[in-house]
């Protein structure tokens, strides 16, 4: 997937900052995001401190995006919970779904990281849409700002494909 | 050994527009000093994440001093987040770390590491330039002006005496307490 195609919806969606820690999956999207003179990044050293940050980026009146893989969410879980969701922040996250093709019948070996992930952001009343193909980004990007906006919660697209 | 009562009267009377951020032990007394729309009660939130919700707001508005009170306890859960301020530093960031070694609201229970810990050093080895412990009186007055002038990212470690604190249940609930900070920091009203 083209990383340019995500940064340039982000951009055109209003955000400001990008706040997160780099995977496998987006490491050319933030290579393009650093590349960007319109986004501010901000690295965080583990995960939660991006929803803590993301968070008071917001309530000064900036428009933060998180970027980080699924694991990190996992981690993340009760800044998560405690800051973005509870401040009611209208945050898009755009998640790296680590193990995403171990879902595929008759992949040899189940990654949990991609298992689990699902079933928790279900359970956590997390709206998302998948990312697949180039052709998908303006779309879902696009409807998870929406949908955040509209709710003045977080939601989330899910990068299944790594980012060139 | 400082008295944190104290400390915080004295701060409140020296503060003008800055954003306050507190949390636990110092949540309840602060709130009765101050209850103003820039003022947050970082409470019903996330453990350990008042130094990096601070530095996003500070981030925000680099016109305007943010000042965040960091339990030791709370400050130990999320080390990280110094090397986080230290690598983007902004100038309108103060951190007080109130250091009594325990978890105060709980039962002062005693936080891993109470009384070897040096946050100071550990602040310092993060990157940050600007660190000061402060353990008595006189040097809290000599340098309560520097918790306002300093350019940032400032670390004043505060040894203060251990209290008695409850939990804190703050006059709002948590998202009408941020909905208030973003309105106020807009100019709007909430």
């Amino acid at each position: 997937m083209r990383a340019e195609l995500i940064v340039d919806e982000i951009k055109k969606q209003g955000a400001t900052h990008i706040v997160g820690l780099p995977d496998n999956g987006a490491r050319s999207l933030f290579e393009a995001l650093w590349r960007d003179p319109d986004l501010d990044v901000v690295t965080v050293t583990r995960e939660g401190e991006a929803f803590a940050i993301a968070t008071g980026l917001y309530l000064g009146g900036k428009y933060p995006v998180v970027v980080i893989q699924n694991t990190g969410l996992f981690e993340a879980g009760d800044a998560f919970r405690g800051m973005a969701h509870n401040m009611g922040v209208p945050l898009v996250m755009i998640l790296g779904y680590r193990g995403y093709k171990s879902l595929a019948p008759g992949a040899p070996k189940v990654d949990t990281a991609a298992s689990f992930f699902e079933p928790t952001l279900k359970a956590w009343n997390i709206p998302y849409s998948l990312l697949t193909c180039d052709g998908e980004v303006t779309e879902q990007i696009d409807a998870a700002f929406r949908k955040a906006a509209a709710t003045s919660l977080p939601a989330a697209v899910l990068l299944t494909v790594e980012t060139t | 050994m400082l008295d944190k009562y104290t400390c915080l009267e004295k701060l409140a009377a020296h503060r003008t527009d800055e954003v306050v951020i507190s949390s636990m032990g110092v949540a309840t007394p602060w709130e009765k000093l101050s209850d103003g729309p820039f003022d947050l009660a970082h409470v019903d939130t996330a453990m350990g994440h008042v130094a990096d919700f601070a530095y996003g707001l500070a981030l925000a508005q680099p016109e305007r001093r943010v000042i965040a009170f960091c339990g030791d306890g709370s400050t130990l859960m999320c080390l990280g987040s110094l090397v986080t301020i230290a690598q983007r530093p902004t100038g309108n960031l103060t951190l007080v770390i109130t250091e009594n070694g325990t978890y105060e609201v709980t039962g002062n229970q005693p936080v891993p590491g109470a009384g070897e810990v040096d946050f100071a050093a550990i602040a310092r080895g993060a990157g940050l330039r600007e660190v000061y412990t402060i353990e008595d009186e006189t040097d809290f007055d000599a340098k309560l002006p520097l918790h306002f002038q300093l350019p940032g990212p400032a670390v004043f470690v505060w040894k203060i005496a251990r209290a008695e604190e409850p939990v804190p249940k703050p006059n709002r609930p948590i998202l009408e307490r941020a909905r208030r900070l973003k309105s106020a920091l807009a100019g709007v009203a909430p």
